[in-house]
């Protein structure tokens, strides 16, 4: 596994580095937000905005993780196809399966870390002025936009491998239709009771990238 | 000898474009076999269907006795894989390329292989894949495959994009491996001349199906360039399959056979050719693959 895990890292390490930067700032900025609010007008307000009229601070986060998703999955599969060199890599004397989890799972990994970073980070700095049920209603309003990353970096991963153009514009399609899902309603909370579901169909995704494999190994244009 | 690869009977199709139909062909250990033929005959799929990327209308092809489809991981060990444009992972350089391979490799990968052939380039350790140009890519290709040491070599078009200098480099290391070491090799080639310094036996692809495979040295001693005078303005009409594509220009009739001299002159006897001062003469596999081929 090291071994898949070492070249996804060279190839990555850049982008994984401005990924990082980019999501603690802007759940960074959030809390800033958060801190001139209370700042401004105290305590009471911050609890009374987010009470009544769903303030959540952190909601400039919404596409970050999605954005961040796709990227990461163009830097990490577009230089395998470029002049077809995910040759070389379903040539390693390794099963075709693992290797393609594996280099999901390197993505996979990496973006649950920024994830925990994101949620560390705003979890422990909203802790300390706002009540659990506040902070947690922060982190409950967010998961779904994180989960949506992951969607994201695991469709968009199944279009690159795609090898023939015309079936990754019907990836591309059904891709959209499905991210929708993620970002139906804004309202604070909305998807707690669908949680579990909601992680269940996104690992679901992750089977997808296999389908774009095996028409890769047939010779699919 | 056993063959290293075996393939029955394959069948291939674009869409309705036949590329080959009901195509055979078997490579014995320790030989280096090349696969010539015009553009579109279907080097590259046969490539593509050896190496597992392309699965074929219908036949089968064996390496080691497995099925290429179903082949066990651990196999592709002993496959070295050369692909079209010395393709290689261009975010790496050739310091972590190598450290990469290694380790799919252990108790077979020789380093010294490849940093020996890497000694020759003039960059710099750290230098990026990408910064390189093809030639010193192919060399970083090359010198992994030696590092490698896989029983068999797919090559493909491994002349492209290489000037003289790293054409004859390349032909001369692989050569002096696999000759050293009693390797396979299956390998494609837009220059012949490369091929015919390097291969044993060849195959020539004519489109949808083999025209001939023999061992080289026998191909280049039984085919033939034959030249005659006819009249001027001498309209010919010749069609035999034992003569390959018959032109005359200029009062020239020029030929190409398998046949000996007499047999020739018999068969344009019998065609009713009126051809005086007909002439044999040897070639290399160039002119022969043209002969065999066509100009066209």
């Amino acid at each position: 596994m090291n071994n898949m895990f070492y070249k996804e890292y060279l190839k990555t390490r850049w982008y994984l580095l401005l990924m990082w930067l980019t999501t603690m700032g802007f759940a960074g900025y959030g809390l800033l937000r958060l801190h001139r609010v209370m700042a401004l007008h105290g305590v009471s307000h911050v609890w009374e905005v987010m009470l009544t009229r769903d303030a959540i601070f952190v909601d400039l986060l919404e596409y970050v993780p999605l954005i961040c998703g796709l990227v990461l999955a163009l830097v990490q599969f577009v230089p395998e196809m470029y002049h077809k060199c995910l040759k070389l890599t379903l040539h390693l004397p390794v099963s075709h399966l693992k290797v393609v989890n594996q280099m999901l799972l390197f993505g996979v990994a990496a973006i649950l870390v920024c994830s925990v970073c994101n949620f560390l980070l705003i979890g422990l700095v909203a802790s300390q002025v706002l009540a659990v049920e506040l902070w947690s209603r922060m982190l409950l309003t967010a998961l779904p936009w994180y989960l949506a990353g992951l969607a994201g970096y695991l469709l968009a991963s199944w279009i690159i491998l795609e090898p023939a153009w015309s079936r990754r514009i019907v990836n591309i399609v059904i891709a959209l239709l499905v991210l929708k899902v993620y970002f139906i309603s804004s309202q604070p909370m909305a998807y707690v009771e669908f949680l579990p579901w909601f992680a269940i169909y996104t690992c679901v995704l992750l089977s997808l990238s296999w389908i774009s494999i095996c028409r890769f190994k047939e010779g699919k244009e | 000898m056993s063959a290293v690869i075996s393939c029955q009977h394959l069948t291939h199709y674009y869409g309705k474009h036949k590329i080959y139909e009901d195509l055979s062909f078997e490579v014995p250990q320790g030989r280096i076999l090349g696969l010539l033929g015009k553009n579109g005959t279907g080097k590259t799929t046969t490539i593509n269907i050896l190496s597992g990327y392309l699965k074929p209308r219908s036949g089968q092809c064996r390496i080691f006795d497995q099925d290429i489809q179903t082949m066990d991981p651990a196999l592709r060990r002993q496959i070295g894989l050369l692909i079209e444009g010395h393709v290689q992972y261009q975010f790496m350089n050739i310091e972590q390329i190598e450290r990469f391979y290694a380790q799919f490799y252990p108790g077979q990968w020789r380093r010294e292989a490849y940093y020996e052939l890497m000694a020759k380039l003039k960059v710099a350790p750290h230098q990026m894949i990408s910064r390189m140009s093809c030639g010193q890519r192919s060399q970083v290709a090359l010198g992994l495959i030696l590092a490698q040491n896989p029983e068999l070599l797919v090559l493909d078009d491994f002349s492209i994009g290489l000037d003289p200098g790293y054409r004859r480099l390349f032909v001369d290391y692989l050569r002096e491996f696999v000759k050293a070491e009693n390797k396979t090799v299956f390998l494609t080639s837009h220059i012949i001349q490369d091929m015919e310094r390097l291969v044993d036996d060849c195959i020539i692809m004519d489109y949808g199906s083999i025209l001939t495979q023999q061992p080289l040295q026998q191909l280049l001693d039984t085919v033939h360039r034959f030249t005659a005078r006819v009249p001027e303005g001498y309209d010919l009409q010749l069609s035999d399959p034992e003569l390959y594509h018959p032109s005359v220009l200029r009062g020239k009739l020029e030929l190409h056979s398998f046949l000996p001299l007499e047999a020739v002159q018999q068969h344009l006897q019998q065609a009713g050719v009126p051809c005086t001062d007909l002439q044999m003469e040897s070639l290399n596999l160039e002119d022969a693959f043209i002969g065999l081929t066509g100009k066209y």
